[in-house]
């Protein structure tokens, strides 16, 4: 037959009859009517009115519009909605407040992408309503396989056709449930999704917040060390006003000395020599109120950092570091080496400050604590320094060179060679000199007023550092004879004390507070004594190799030793907590609230994360494994509060997160 | 299975006990809620009879339209339905437009069109029937006042 286009050409026989009948003209009437009897004889064949999609849409179209009254379609037309509708719109404030909640601004409306999810949102609620009210997933698919295995049996031999009824029922059942478990599967999958992309989301949000806490640590040290300068600078206008003030007051016989001095009578309790050492007293505590303002700000941006991040990188010297301790975080760095130098440093800028000279060997321990510093060399004395009375400005503004590229310098490349700082700037730190070791110092400790000093020729001593002098001498031998001969089972004793190894320190590490001392020594023991009667209380055998570094706080005393191991006590019991060894021997070790890092002789960093147990690597060795090139073995490291530092063989501080 | 709800399906209130379910998860969740969840809740809240929690459903799921453009396609049918619940027949023919604009063979869509236009022209008719019938007794109130006055005079 024809093509469907063609019977389109053709009107309805309705209204074609219509059309003809207003032609008035007889001849044209009958014309038309043969035409229509034609027409409809010649579609009666074919269009079935049922069957026509065409014709049933034009007059279910014309039957829908006829049906309404022509009143009404006039009325109502042109309106969109009913009065209640509007006057509801216009009047009640609830609800426009509503609206005003839930209205869509029409620029998303034209935004709308194509759906592309693979199931409806309402879907996903069908498929997981069952879930709320249900007790869960479990028990449905428990109650569906349980009523399975009821049915199987009897549906299965006979062939009636309730049967297959049944069986087909259950199928569709099923068939619904795994499209329900698809649609779950589906729900779960972009869930996850969403997550991650909220994760990702969060990650960027942190690395912004990251930088802004950057920036203002920063902003923070710069306006820190403005509110020192105008300190140093009021004090000194006070000074100089009281000065004047003074002057005018008494007579004029005065020294200026006298009317600086705050306590002006004091030399007269002490001899002139004690007098010199002392650290003088009018300017040591203007100094230290300015750095105590510092404290008060703790930088914290280390804490956000990733752990095992590195901050920093610095070739400090040329040969194998010895020593190093810092104060704070991003605060004073102080480091020994080989090449018998001694170097301050500041950590926030990656600089060094000067050099601090007075030594004549090497450096073998040392400890910075609230900008004292102490140090121990091989040429057998104690030295102290005040590191607040060095020239150092923080904005570098007294390095010329390193003014242009600071950012160089901060994340410098640590193959450079060391900045040398301006000679003199460390001129005013050194306080005084504690003489009396016969042996190279090998370790020290010191907490408010209390020094405690291990030296080569088997002795510790202890130091007053507010008169500058040794107030009492600790014989290591003697007093391991004197417990030993206490000690009822002194034969196992005897057994499990080695010979001193002669290649490593007699005095590997000590630790002082108040009246307690813990000292590591070569033997592989580890004392406990007490100050006020020089006595050792305990010894704690376990050790196989000598003692290298201890540290202990109120319950804990750990230590590390060449014997490869780490070994935490129980202070109260002396018995061993916990213990664990690496490869090679421990050279140097600190601990904090949740983790304990050493070094042990490889060029990474050992961490022992306490609260998670975990034992990881953090430093060069990771991240230069994959080049090709070993970074050089770790000797020392400090960590406070999650900021680490490390030094190592070939001289370079590295300064890490963990 | 269907893609979307018919309006039938949006007359059935949940009871109390699963509306609780649902918004016990959806404060769960809390500042995170997830969109099907949000969903979840917004579409037990639109099934109630009570208006103000039909409104707080609205709200959600515009918040829904808001938030992820990749579910904006279907959640205008959901706010179509939602305004034809509230008889926000205005902002229900809106939405519904735009979808059938969208998707011309829409079948619920379709049947939401047609729901509204009998709710609009009942509702009309209604309305015109209280108007006329108020400036019926308006003119009678009128006439016989005028009446009056005029006897009076």
């Amino acid at each position: 037959m024809a093509d469907p286009g063609h019977d389109n050409d053709f009107p309805d026989p309705s209204s074609f009859d219509d059309e003809s009948s207003v032609i008035s003209t007889r001849g044209l009437e009958a014309f038309g009517r043969k035409v229509t009897t034609t027409a409809s004889h010649l579609m009666a064949t074919r269009t079935d009115p049922g069957s026509n999609p065409h014709y049933q849409n034009a007059m279910s179209e014309v039957h829908r519009q006829l049906r309404r009254p022509a009143l009404q379609r006039g009325m109502f037309s042109m309106t969109r909605t009913t009065p209640t509708d509007m006057v509801r719109s216009r009047l009640s404030t609830k609800e426009i407040q509503s609206r005003a909640l839930s209205y869509v601004p029409d620029e998303m409306l034209q935004n709308i992408p194509d759906a592309d999810s693979s199931y409806s949102l309402f879907q996903g609620f069908q498929a997981s309503f069952p879930d709320f009210t249900d007790e869960g997933k479990k028990h449905r698919r428990r109650v569906s396989r349980g009523r399975k295995l009821i049915d199987e049996r009897p549906t299965t031999p006979d062939g009636s056709p309730e049967s297959v009824q049944k069986l087909k029922k259950e199928k569709a059942s099923m068939m619904h449930q795994l499209e329900m478990l698809g649609i779950r599967k589906n729900m779960a999958s972009s869930e996850i999704r969403e997550v991650d992309a909220r994760i990702e989301n969060l990650a960027g949000m942190r690395r912004i917040v990251l930088d802004r806490l950057a920036n203002l640590e920063q902003d923070e040290a710069i306006l820190e060390h403005d509110i020192v300068d105008v300190e140093e600078r009021l004090e000194e206008a006070q000074e100089l006003a009281a000065e004047v003030e003074s002057v005018a007051l008494r007579t004029p016989t005065k020294t200026d000395e006298d009317a600086a001095s705050e306590r002006g009578d004091a030399p007269g309790f002490m001899s002139e020599s004690i007098y010199e050492k002392l650290p003088s007293a009018n300017s040591t505590p203007s100094k230290r109120k300015p750095r105590n303002v510092r404290r008060k700000s703790m930088p914290i941006l280390h804490e956000h950092f990733e752990p095992g991040t590195m901050i920093r990188s610095m070739r400090a010297h040329h040969d194998s570091i010895t020593a190093l301790d810092f104060d704070a975080p991003f605060g004073l760095m102080v480091s020994a080496a080989m090449d018998d130098s001694v170097r301050v440093w500041d950590l926030n800028a990656g600089r060094c400050i000067g050099v601090l000279e007075g030594h004549t060997a090497s450096v073998r321990t040392l400890q910075v604590t609230d900008n004292i510093l102490a140090t121990g060399s091989m040429d057998a004395t104690i030295r102290l320094w005040d590191l607040s009375r060095a020239h150092y400005d923080p904005q570098g503004s007294h390095f010329g060179k390193e003014e242009d590229d600071e950012d160089a310098i901060a994340f410098g490349n640590p193959d450079d060679p060391p900045v040398d700082p301006p000679a003199g700037s460390m001129s005013d730190c050194p306080l005084f000199t504690l003489q009396a070791h016969l042996d190279e110092i090998t370790a020290l400790h010191f907490r408010d007023n209390v020094l405690v000093s291990g030296s080569a020729d088997k002795t510790l001593r202890q130091w007053d550092l507010e008169k500058g002098r040794c107030v009492q001498t600790l014989d290591v031998m003697w007093a391991a004879a004197q417990a030993s001969a206490l000690s009822t089972s002194d034969d196992t004793w005897r057994q499990t004390a080695r010979a001193p190894d002669m290649s490593a320190d007699f005095v590997g590490a000590l630790q002082v507070f108040e009246s307690a001392l813990a000292c590591g020594t070569a033997d592989g023991m580890v004392r406990l004594w007490d100050l006020r009667s020089g006595q050792v209380h305990r010894s704690l055998v376990g050790h196989t190799g000598p003692v290298t570094c201890l540290q202990f706080d109120d319950v804990h005393l750990v230590t590390g030793s060449l014997d490869r191991s780490i070994r935490i006590w129980d202070l109260r019991t002396g018995s061993i907590y916990d213990a664990y060894a690496y490869e090679h021997p421990i050279t140097s070790m600190m601990f904090d609230a949740r983790r304990i890092v050493c070094a042990a002789g490889e060029d990474v960093v050992k961490v022992y994360d306490k609260v998670e147990g975990r034992h990881w690597d953090c430093g060069a060795g990771i991240a230069e494994a994959d080049e090709g090139k070993g970074p050089a073995v770790v000797e020392r490291v400090r960590m406070r509060d999650g900021y680490m530092v490390e030094g190592r063989r070939d001289g370079i501080v590295g300064v890490w997160t963990c | 299975m269907t893609q979307l709800p018919y309006a039938i399906d949006a007359e059935t209130a949940l009871n109390p006990a699963e509306l609780a379910v649902l918004r016990a998860q959806y404060e769960k969740e809390g500042d995170m809620v997830g969109v099907q969840t949000k969903f979840n809740y917004a579409w037990g809240l639109v099934k109630s009879n009570t208006r103000h929690e039909q409104h707080l459903g609205v709200m959600l799921l515009s918040e829904i339209f808001r938030t992820s453009p990749e579910r904006r396609r279907e959640c205008l049918y959901y706010l179509a339905l939602g305004n034809y619940k509230l008889g926000n027949y205005g902002d229900a023919r809106k939405y519904n437009d735009l979808l059938l604009d969208k998707e011309p063979g829409n079948l619920q869509a379709t049947n939401l069109r047609a729901l509204v236009d009998d709710k609009v022209a009942k509702e009309g008719l209604m309305g015109v029937a209280i108007v006329s019938g108020v400036a019926v007794v308006a003119g009678i109130v009128g006439g016989v006042l005028l009446r009056n006055f005029g006897r009076k005079r």
